[in-house]
């Protein structure tokens, strides 16, 4: 049953692999530079390559939006986004998967009354208008690089012809892999907290994580998408969007690869934090719209003309459009699967204001005195809570979103046999294994009772060493450990 | 990587090898010229096999650089256009022959005050493919001189041209019957468009320029 679940999310991967190496791959096998045979083959690998080794990062962004935690939510979310983009795909928008799925995310938000979170959501949405724009930017930039450099070679027409091909399967390579590690995230990111798979230890090589596999999955779907309707989209991207010529598919093609580099690379990201500058957030952006902005960037850089502006319209559309519709199949179809098809697609999440999490709230240093109409109270769901708690208080939105997670019932039971038959156990350090099996069959209400519980041993106490990179990857880590605790011991019957 | 840009460099020496038959062509025609004005007729048939040879080599090496082109899908944007131009080119050699082949069937007889005009007029033309070549070559190498060439070739086309005229005014204007003056006014043209086939070319050659560039 949770493989079929998994299918959307197969679906979505199909049209992702489809639509996006179109994308980068349209202009060079367009311009006959490479055969599709050669694109579809260079994608797969590299599309794979950058999912598995380096797809972690835009998935954490976007979790940020919106955690679906029912695997039939999950499905319902993944499905309602690749129909939109199937649809978008057939009128001839340029769409993003993560603007699509995003709206899709936020439709279960509302569904599930969930509180949706308008800061990363602005942050996201803020990439989205700035990739298309550094897009173009970077394309203008290099166009007149590469003008001012062939001017001065003088290299023969024959020779620029093989260097540009072998720069194409390069560049477009490293494309691949940038949208690969950028945009799985996209693919199979709403089943990251209902992840079906389990770790698996292989001798020599490791342990392959169970959101590894998945993204090792979800990179499949996108292969069989290249090979069996990129080739279509490659022609359509090939002559509708550009009118280029190898030299300048090259040039747009590198500007994307750029682009998508910057939004994805975690290594980019870190250097950026330890030098101090802004980092650029790790974001799933569209290929589709970074390419056209970078058609775009070189149209304006040779003048101006024969810039087919009615596309900037096309993307003004996909950024409205796009979100809104996946939000609203998202709704439609969430309550359908619920209500027609009698599935879960939202786990029920209850607050209270007792004796416990008033104290928690107060040790955390938040002000009760805002509390006292919602002392006692049981709250179902998240934003009756949160827009209650606004009214009444002048708590700001990390405060409350702090007294959410206090008093959040999340019931667990201590079973450290669960973590051992899913090959969980070895990404515990002997000590924390240790005081896990210290708690074992103790039963929780609350996720924070059993990390302050833990965090009595040493071992899972968070560290406090500014700016040091092991400290950071440690607490990371940490939160991690806890997540994987919080989902493994949940069980409601065990409500104390 | 070495191994297809070998091939590559296969097919430049092929075009040049090309170019340079062009080249050879158009200054043997203008040898041979001097040579029938100055009645040296042996002399003007052995330039006239050497065309002759020239245009069986061009065209076999023409055939050769295009199979090469399709077979290895090289250049697939610009293919068809150095292809034209490719075809073009010969054919400015393929005139020139014609061209001296015609004198060499009907012997025209050239009055001796035509001579002076008669050799301005085949230098112009000669010029004008000399500089169609540099602008061949350019187009594949040095896309920004291209237009500085084909500015000469129109520059010496338009020069034939008026030479040409002049040259037909001045064969009317004798006292001699009137076949042998369309004669040798079949032959003038026959010299001024030796330079129109070299224009032809550039105005192709401006195009695919303008497509070319960045």
């Amino acid at each position: 049953m949770i493989f079929i679940y998994l299918l959307s999310g197969l679906f979505l991967g199909w049209s992702f692999g489809a639509k996006d190496t179109g994308n980068i791959f349209g202009a060079a096998v367009e311009t006959k530079m490479i055969t599709f045979k050669k694109a579809a083959l260079i994608a797969a690998i590299f599309v794979t390559l950058g999912a598995v080794l380096d797809g972690s990062g835009p998935s954490q962004t976007l979790s940020k939006l919106g955690s679906v935690n029912a695997l039939g939510g999950a499905f319902t979310v993944a499905l309602a986004a690749a129909i939109t983009i199937t649809l978008m795909v057939r009128i001839g928008v340029p769409v993003a998967t993560s603007q699509t799925l995003a709206g899709a995310i936020i439709g279960w938000n509302y569904f599930a009354g969930r509180l949706t979170d308008y800061s990363s959501l602005a942050a996201i949405a803020i990439s989205w208008l700035l990739a298309p724009v550094l897009g173009a930017i970077f394309a203008a930039l290099l166009f007149f690089i590469f003008r001012s450099y062939l001017g001065k070679v003088k290299v023969h027409m024959l020779e620029q012809d093989v260097w540009t091909r072998f720069w194409l399967v390069i560049i477009g390579a490293f494309g691949a892999y940038s949208l690969g590690a950028n945009n799985i995230a996209n693919i199979v990111g709403v089943f990251v907290p209902v992840n079906p798979f389990k770790d698996i230890a292989i001798p020599w090589i490791g342990t392959v994580s169970g959101i590894t596999q998945l993204f090792l999955l979800g990179s499949v779907s996108i292969v069989v998408g290249i090979y069996t309707y990129s080739y279509k989209i490659m022609k359509t991207v090939g002559k509708e969007l550009f009118n280029l010529s190898p030299i300048t598919a090259l040039i747009a093609v590198l500007a994307e690869a750029i682009v998508l580099f910057l939004f994805s690379s975690k290594g980019l990201h870190g250097l950026l934090v330890s030098l101090h500058i802004p980092p650029i957030p790790l974001v799933p952006v569209s290929a589709s719209q970074i390419i056209v902005g970078s058609v775009l960037g070189i149209g304006l850089a040779k003048g101006g003309k024969n810039i087919r502006y009615n596309m900037l319209g096309k993307i003004s559309l996909g950024w409205v459009a796009a979100p809104l519709m996946a939000f609203f199949f998202s709704f439609v179809a969430l309550f359908i699967i619920q209500n027609v098809f009698e599935q879960q697609v939202n786990v029920d999440t209850r607050y209270v204001f007792d004796r416990q999490t008033i104290t928690q709230i107060e040790k955390n240093g938040l002000d009760t005195k805002y509390l006292s109409t919602v002392n006692g109270r049981t709250f179902e769901n998240e934003l009756a809570l949160y827009n209650e708690l606004k009214k009444q208080s002048n708590f700001d939105r990390e405060q409350l979103l702090e007294i959410l997670f206090i008093t959040e019932i999340h019931p667990m039971k201590v079973n450290t046999g669960i973590l051992r038959e899913n090959g969980l156990y070895k990404r515990f350090s002997r000590a924390q294994w240790e005081a896990l099996k210290s708690l074992e069959n103790r039963k929780y209400n609350h996720k924070w009772q059993l990390a302050d519980t833990l965090a009595k041993h040493p071992s899972w106490q968070y560290r406090d060493l500014a700016n040091s990179k092991p400290t950071e990857n440690f607490n990371k880590n940490l939160s991690e450990l806890l997540d994987i605790l919080n989902r493994s011991f949940y069980s409601p019957e065990n409500t104390k | 990587m070495p191994l297809i840009l070998k091939t590559t460099r296969f097919i430049e020496a092929q075009l040049d090898t090309f170019l340079d038959i062009v080249s050879d062509s158009a200054m043997m025609f203008q040898l041979a010229m001097d040579d029938y004005l100055s009645g040296r007729l042996e002399q003007f048939e052995e330039r006239l096999s050497q065309i002759r040879d020239n245009e069986h080599r061009a065209d076999d090496l023409r055939v050769g650089i295009e199979r090469f082109l399709y077979e290895r899908t090289l250049i697939p944007e610009n293919r068809g256009d150095v292809l034209a131009i490719l075809e073009n080119t010969d054919e400015v050699i393929d005139n020139m022959k014609d061209s001296l082949a015609q004198f060499s069937i009907e012997m025209p007889d050239i009055p001796s005050e035509l001579d002076d005009l008669w050799m301005q007029t085949t230098r112009a033309s000669v010029a004008a493919v000399e500089q169609l070549v540099y602008a061949v070559r350019s187009f594949f190498r040095d896309l920004s001189a291209v237009n500085n060439y084909i500015h000469k070739v129109y520059f010496f086309e338009r020069e034939a041209d008026q030479l040409g005229e002049k040259l037909r005014r001045q064969i009317f204007a004798m006292d001699i019957d009137l076949s042998r003056k369309s004669q040798l006014r079949f032959f003038a043209i026959h010299i001024e468009k030796i330079s129109d086939y070299a224009q032809a070319v550039c105005d192709r050659l401006s195009i695919y320029t303008i497509k070319r560039q960045l």
